[in-house]
């Protein structure tokens, strides 16, 4: 059925978003499905373009959006129209699991959801029966009553079973809705469906690593269940990538290869200077406290028990040395241990392809969030978005590199921030939570006024200031 | 992926953890218990976590159980209630009354062709078999719970005496169901109702009131009474009602909030007549006891307990006055701003027919406080109870003295009155152009009457009158004209500017200065 309709695309703005949009691009373009995307940041613009498009559309795939809200009360659908959601956001409002036909949830089986029994929150209405006329409002008694078959004493009993129900609802939903976390990445979940159908390629496997990469850079999932992902893909990368390559693939321009690293969690570091990428990545830059003197120093401490010369550790990181950078993973890690950094390296993937062009799954991550949250508007409200989702497609490597130097500015000026907000003591903690407020006129501050960046910053900033207050060390 | 240690992994980010969740509760907005009507009907037989298979057969089963008892067709019933078996009466009237008891659809009809009803009114003479009597009393009640042709066919199956008779039953289970039918019998109409009082029932009825009777019963006797002062042409019978009274009276001293509710309709009912009716009424000494109900936080107390007070002042002078002493000036200014329109109307019509009464009784609204709540309803009430508070306005300038319409002026209720010149309702509209002219007639006494134009004026009241020239309404029309033509069609008077505040002109202190507008 769906060849003969056109599906409307709506896209959220983050890159995990972006990741699955194109997985399920690409698998519409092979089935020739017809479709029209359109990015959403937000809810007033969900449903801004559900309701511009609704007349044309009757069918709806919503990505990393719509899970969590009772889609059918906010949107008011004709019963004639349906949604796909694919939303990593949880816990997925309930109406939304148990609506069996307008709302179809795009869901990985082992993705535990928790999700209340039906008999638990839904009543049908018409167990109620006519209590006592008099019940709530002030009517006038009816002229006549019927006895019913139970007694008053049962009727009685049923209505505080009502009450009782209801209150255990209540709690059941409390409990149900009080957290919001992250299930699977919406790009995996894609991947999966595109390996359902057999249709997988290795370019979607990259989106898909990507995308949960993204879950990991904005701390949006546990470790455990990282990790476990990482697993997941690991197969995947496995089959695809198992032939040996040397000789095939290198040379060629469009084949592309994916390999599992146990990289460091420097961001950038590969396009940038060891140096800045210390600097710049919130985990050392947090457990160095590199925004104090003895911070800088035990900077430099660091560096010497590496064994790196300041000056090399300064340059551009392919200039660096070639002797130094073998074992370079493995002596920062020890060094790294001393100095109370234990996780220095993670499980990711790197892609090379084409001559020279190596990237590491989290660099794809900075460049492309970078390119869609560019605050320099060139064009059209979309248009930084459909960049960004171009400079996901390994021919356009001219917008990789500009998010890559976007992505560098950012993550400077997040660390710029963090600094002088720890060291001016901005940082204020206020009962359950901490807070702190940008003036305007800040340095940067434009910078984070989308949703993303301003999310990096804060994390970054806490974790610095969790570690600004810490007594170790 | 052990869910266990994912939850616990997904805890220790929150901060929180340690902290009592119940702290940390707040109101949450409610999901909707009901699913979209457009899948309602699919989620029962497509929900994921239930199969279908399962629930079907819980509902067999459930079928099942009461066929076994509900085995007797129709036909069966019928010969078994003319046969002489006792037991197979009894199975075939308890069948009976379990179809006429079950939540959806009773077949009345269908057990009404079936010609049994006159049978059955005879086991309830069945002293001997109690079940017997206890099952046909049911089954009696339910039929005469439908239509009046329904009624009917019981009564006419001579079931009138027989219940009364039961209402001496030595067993409670069966007087009180003989209660039950009885107060569906009355609640048909007059006719029915006078045919059971003719019948002698009320002695027995309130014989059954006593302190021990358990409260599910007497909250059946309350209602069976209510239905017994129930309904006009005619009205009940006055030696009955003077019966009924002294009881009802103990059974709104009860704690239990239905019980009070039936007997406070039941005298609402009874003061709903004559002045003689309302008169037997006060006379019991109930009236403070109807204003502190008036007070009670409980809809289903408050508003008989309102309506009975509001039929009172339809009364007398004196019998007005009464309700006056008994406090009712003290609860009627909270009812007046009441969320719900009906109340805010009601308290309106009470006011307004108090507000018709002697000056004396209008110094008494004043000095109660009524005037600002009355203008508050004015402005910012139902439509409805806004009609009301019209009238109330109109009566009071009607028999109000100068001193108090001017008082009534200054406590603002002039803005919103002359809004309301833009309602819809002509009936309306004639009161309130009445009402202004009693307004300027107090003026003339004053020598105050360009005052009160200016003051018309500046309230946008002189255009609203102006436009009601134009209006559909003939007696509007010329009202309206009336009036222009009596106050508005002099020159300006120079000499009269139109006041900073001086000489209170647009000044709506309650103080009383010295006659000013």
């Amino acid at each position: 059925l769906l060849f003969l309709q056109r599906v409307l695309l709506l896209v959220a703005s983050d890159v995990d978003a972006l990741c699955a949009c194109k997985i399920l691009q690409a698998l519409f373009q092979c089935d020739h499905v017809q479709y029209t995307l359109v990015p959403v940041s937000g809810w007033q613009e969900l449903e801004t373009a559900f309701l511009e498009h609704k007349d044309q559309f009757k069918y709806f795939v919503l990505i990393n959006c719509g899970a969590n809200v009772d889609l059918l009360e906010i949107l008011q659908p004709e019963e004639d129209t349906f949604f796909f959601v694919c939303d990593s956001h949880r816990p997925i409002n309930v109406v939304n699991v148990y609506s069996d036909t307008q709302i179809k949830l795009l869901v990985k089986q082992d993705d535990d959801l928790d999700v209340p029994a039906y008999d638990d929150i839904f009543r049908d209405e018409e167990d109620e029966e006519e209590d006592s006329e008099n019940e709530s409002d002030g009517s006038e008694p009816s002229e006549k009553r019927r006895r019913f078959e139970e007694d008053v004493i049962e009727r009685t009993m049923k209505r505080r079973q009502r009450r009782e129900w209801e209150a255990r609802r209540r709690e059941i939903l409390f409990d149900y809705e009080q957290y919001e976390y992250h299930g699977t990445s919406s790009a995996m979940v894609m991947f999966d469906l595109a390996w359902i159908m057999s249709k997988d390629l290795n370019d979607m496997l990259w989106w898909a690593i990507v995308g949960l990469t993204d879950q990991w850079v904005q701390d949006k999932i546990t470790q455990m269940k990282y990790v476990t992902d990482i697993g997941i893909l690991q197969r995947h990368v496995s089959r695809h990538n198992h032939r040996n390559e040397d000789e095939e693939n290198s040379l060629s321009i469009d084949c592309m290869r994916i390999a599992f690293e146990y990289d460091l969690r420097l961001a950038l570091y590969q396009h940038w200077s060891l140096y800045e990428s210390l600097c710049n990545t919130s985990y050392t830059s947090a457990s160095l406290k590199l925004w104090s003197v003895q911070g800088q120093k035990r900077l430099q401490e660091f560096l010497a028990d590496m064994g790196l010369p300041l000056k090399q550790v300064k340059q551009k990181f392919n200039s660096m040395d070639v002797s130094l950078k073998e074992n370079l993973r493995e002596m920062i890690e020890e060094s790294a241990n001393k100095f109370g950094m234990k996780d220095l390296r993670v499980q990711t993937f790197s892609i090379h392809f084409g001559f020279k062009n190596k990237f590491s799954a989290s660099d794809i991550v900075y460049a492309t969030a970078s390119l869609m949250e560019n605050i320099e508007k060139e064009g059209p409200e979309t248009t930084n978005f459909i960049k960004a989702l171009d400079s996901l497609s390994r021919g356009n490597l001219d917008k990789l590199h500009q998010g890559l130097d976007l992505a560098k500015k950012q993550l400077r000026a997040i660390q710029q921030t963090v600094a002088s907000c720890i060291c001016t003591n901005l940082v204020i903690s206020q009962g359950p939570f901490l807070y702190c407020s940008l003036m305007e006129g800040t340095p940067d501050v434009k910078l984070f006024s989308k949703p993303v960046s301003l999310c990096l910053l804060s994390k970054y900033l806490l974790k610095s200031f969790v570690c600004s207050v810490s007594k170790s060390k | 992926m052990p869910v266990v240690n994912e939850h616990s992994e997904r805890m220790r980010k929150f901060k929180n953890k340690g902290k009592d969740v119940a702290a940390l509760r707040r109101q949450r907005a409610e999901v909707n218990v009901e699913l979209r009507k457009a899948r309602k009907d699919e989620q029962i037989l497509k929900r994921r976590s239930i199969s279908f298979s399962l629930m079907d057969e819980s509902l067999s089963l459930g079928e099942e159980k009461r066929n076994e008892i509900v085995q007797l067709s129709l036909e069966e019933i019928v010969e078994a209630v003319n046969g002489s078996n006792t037991e197979l009466q009894l199975q075939a009237t308890q069948a009976t009354r379990r179809m006429l008891s079950r939540q959806k659809d009773p077949p009345i009809n269908q057990i009404i062709e079936l010609g049994i009803i006159p049978r059955l009114v005879e086991f309830l003479t069945h002293a001997d078999n109690a079940p017997l009597q206890f099952e046909a009393a049911w089954a009696l009640t339910n039929i005469a719970s439908g239509t009046s042709d329904h009624t009917k066919a019981v009564v006419e199956g001579g079931a009138i005496p027989a219940f009364i008779s039961l209402l001496s039953s030595r067993h409670m289970y069966i007087s009180e169901q003989s209660v039950w039918a009885l107060g569906n019998i009355a609640g048909d109409g007059p006719l029915y109702r006078d045919a059971l009082i003719n019948g002698n029932v009320i002695p027995p009825l309130l014989a059954l009131v006593s302190p021990v009777t358990p409260v599910g019963f007497l909250r059946n006797i309350t209602w069976t009474l209510s239905n017994l002062c129930r309904n006009k042409n005619p009205y009940p019978p006055l030696d009955a009602v003077k019966k009924m009274l002294p009881v009802l009276i103990c059974l709104m001293e009860h704690e239990d909030k239905d019980i009070i509710s039936d007997s406070c309709w039941a005298v609402s009912y009874l003061t709903d007549g004559s002045n003689d009716r309302i008169q037997i009424v006060v006379d019991t000494g109930i009236l403070p006891r109807l204003v502190e109900l008036m007070a009670s936080p409980e809809l289903i107390v408050m508003t008989p307990a309102l309506r009975a007070i509001g039929n009172v002042v339809t009364g007398t002078d004196e019998q007005t006055q009464a309700a006056i002493d008994a406090g009712v000036l003290a609860v009627l200014p909270c009812l007046l701003q009441h969320a719900k329109p009906t109340i805010q109307k009601e308290a309106a019509w009470t006011l307004s027919n108090i507000a018709a009464g002697p000056c004396q009784q209008i110094q008494q609204l004043i000095t109660c406080g009524l005037l600002p709540p009355l203008v508050e309803l004015l402005d910012k009430g139902d439509f409805k109870a806004q009609k009301e508070a019209v009238w109330a306005v109109a009566n009071f300038t009607t028999g109000g003295t100068v001193e108090q319409v001017v008082e009534l002026v200054q406590s603002g209720v002039l803005k919103p009155l002359l809004n309301l010149l833009l309602a819809k309702d002509s009936k309306t509209i004639l009161v309130i152009l009445d009402t202004i002219s009693n307004l300027f007639l107090a003026a003339e006494k004053l020598g105050e009457t360009e005052r009160l134009c200016l003051l018309v004026e500046e309230l946008d009241g002189l255009e609203k009158i102006e436009a009601l020239q134009t209006h559909d309404n003939n007696m509007v029309y010329r009202a309206a004209l009336s009036i222009i033509e009596k106050y508005f069609s002099g020159e300006e008077n120079p000499d009269l500017q139109p006041g900073t505040g001086q000489d209170g002109l647009y000044d709506f202190s309650v103080e009383k200065q010295d006659f000013n507008f």
